[in-house]
């Protein structure tokens, strides 16, 4: 998709049914509306590709999936890069809450275009066109009008009982889709549901709080851990270098998206991969229970044998 | 993105021209199980496609001296398969740019008017193909369902729950 030095490189892109509901509708005149652009990653700080669906006016996440010796033939060619885009609908309030957290260090009540502000990803200002976003606003805020505008100031309460609904909701979906999210299970297989019993409901729960926690900051996802009750690990460990690490992974643009979902070598064999998000890094020194989540979601059960050409 | 426009990069657009996911002819797709160090046309329909044996186990073909074995894996409901390009017409529209003048103009300029959505500087993506299935290959051994791809391929409904609307209290 982003392949640099490369301008003929053809990559996959998966889209989510948005899209094709709104190819069905898109008419001629429609010249734009659709536009990948960087934003912040709310749990790294760093940048990720997203893009905007201004006319469904839908933001969506970009996840590419990459595995190692792998590449495409596209009819009659060949592709070198193995890769698989995913662009699936995001919430924006995660990305709001960013920016959030940060204008609260100044501890007032602000007008939103005052918080939704980045000298490094311009295109946050975007956001601020989703016409859903201000109705949810509430979730993660306390509001004032005043002379009928509207100013906001960061909530960690209600942000928490908001987390955690996305936690349960995630939970009903993990179920749903019959992932195996047991302590010790070596295989990413998808078990039948017989087997599914053996999945503990605090397994659940750090999944899904896994899940949440890489669009979240780190201390808010050790608040929300405890908001949840989970066990706490001493997650400390982990903490002090991790910001410095993740700069590491200071490639092309496409780079910086956050592989490590789909990169699931990187958890296998390489546990130390820059890559990892603060929250996995914690989470995989401290704890290898079920928190790890997607990461362990696309592990692979054994190493593929590579062929070399 | 190039190199070299590593500055301005925080603040471009790349524009996927819509019109191009409506249009996108069907494609035959083949993730293979090594490494092709190239990006380029390849007689894929004159020497692989024709190889392609059907077996009770599933797929087979000879690759390179290889026995690769593969299956069918189809897109998941909800989601579209599209082949993407860069278009080559970038450069020409950062030349474009450069020659427009100070930057201070352009920071004038947005002040003055609400900006556009499309600027010279933005770049502009296209769908050339679409898929809804593909054959994934594996080295001797049909892939599975272990293949992790199939586990990639279950994430638009995870993701769909964790960026869901809350209920209200």
């Amino acid at each position: 998709l982003f392949h640099s030095n490369n301008k003929n490189s053809n990559a996959i892109l998966q889209i989510h049914h948005f899209f094709s509901e709104y190819l069905k509708d898109a008419s001629k005149k429609m010249k734009s509306g659709l536009m990948f652009v960087k934003l912040v990653n709310p749990c790294s700080g760093e940048g990720a590709i997203y893009l905007f669906d201004m006319c469904l006016q839908q933001l969506f996440e970009i996840k590419i999936f990459k595995e190692k010796h792998r590449s495409w033939f596209i009819n009659q060619s060949v592709q070198s890069e193995g890769h698989l885009h995913f662009a699936t609908p995001m919430d924006p309030l995660f990305l709001v809450l960013h920016y959030l957290m940060k204008a609260d260090k100044e501890g007032k009540f602000q007008p939103l275009d005052q918080v939704v502000m980045d000298d490094t990803f311009p295109n946050c200002t975007l956001l601020l066109k989703l016409p859903e976003l201000e109705k949810f606003l509430g979730h993660v805020t306390e509001e004032k009008e005043i002379d009928s505008k509207k100013y906001y100031k960061y909530s960690k309460e209600k942000t928490l009982k908001w987390l955690e609904k996305k936690v349960n909701q995630t939970m009903v979906a993990l179920k749903t889709n019959k992932i195996n999210v047991g302590a010790r299970v070596q295989s990413a297989v998808f078990f039948p549901s017989d087997q599914m019993s053996s999945n503990r409901e605090e397994d659940y729960i750090r999944y899904a709080h896994g899940l949440i926690s890489d669009y979240i900051p780190k201390e808010l996802s050790d608040d929300l851990s405890k908001h949840l009750k989970l066990s706490q690990p001493s997650a400390s460990l982990a903490k002090p270098s991790i910001k410095d690490k993740i700069k590491l992974s200071d490639e092309p643009v496409e780079a910086k998206e956050d592989y490590t979902k789909f990169n699931t070598k990187d958890l296998k064999t390489e546990k130390k991969n820059s890559k990892m998000t603060a929250a996995q890094k914690a989470l995989a020194k401290v704890d290898k229970s079920g928190m790890k989540s997607i990461d362990r979601f696309f592990g692979p059960k054994s190493k593929k044998k590579d062929l070399k050409l | 993105m190039e190199s070299g426009d590593e500055e301005a990069t925080e603040k471009h657009r790349i524009h996927l021209r819509p019109a191009t996911l409506r249009d996108a002819a069907p494609v035959t797709l083949h993730l293979l199980p090594c490494e092709i160090l190239a990006n380029r046309p390849a007689p894929v329909g004159r020497f692989f496609t024709p190889a392609i044996r059907q077996r009770p186990a599933g797929l087979e073909v000879s690759f390179r001296g290889r026995l690769l074995r593969g299956e069918k894996v189809m897109v998941p409901r909800g989601l579209a398969g599209y082949v993407m390009v860069m278009d080559e017409k970038a450069e020409v529209l950062e030349r474009k740019y450069a020659s427009r003048g100070s930057k201070n103009d352009d920071e004038k300029e947005q002040q003055e008017r609400p900006e556009p959505m499309e600027r010279d500087f933005d770049r502009f993506l296209r769908a050339t193909a679409s898929f809804a299935s593909f054959h994934l290959w594996g080295l001797e051994t049909v892939p599975g369902p272990d293949a992790k791809v199939r586990g990639a391929l279950t994430w638009p409904s995870l993701a769909a729950a964790i960026h869901a609307q809350v209920p209200e209290d």
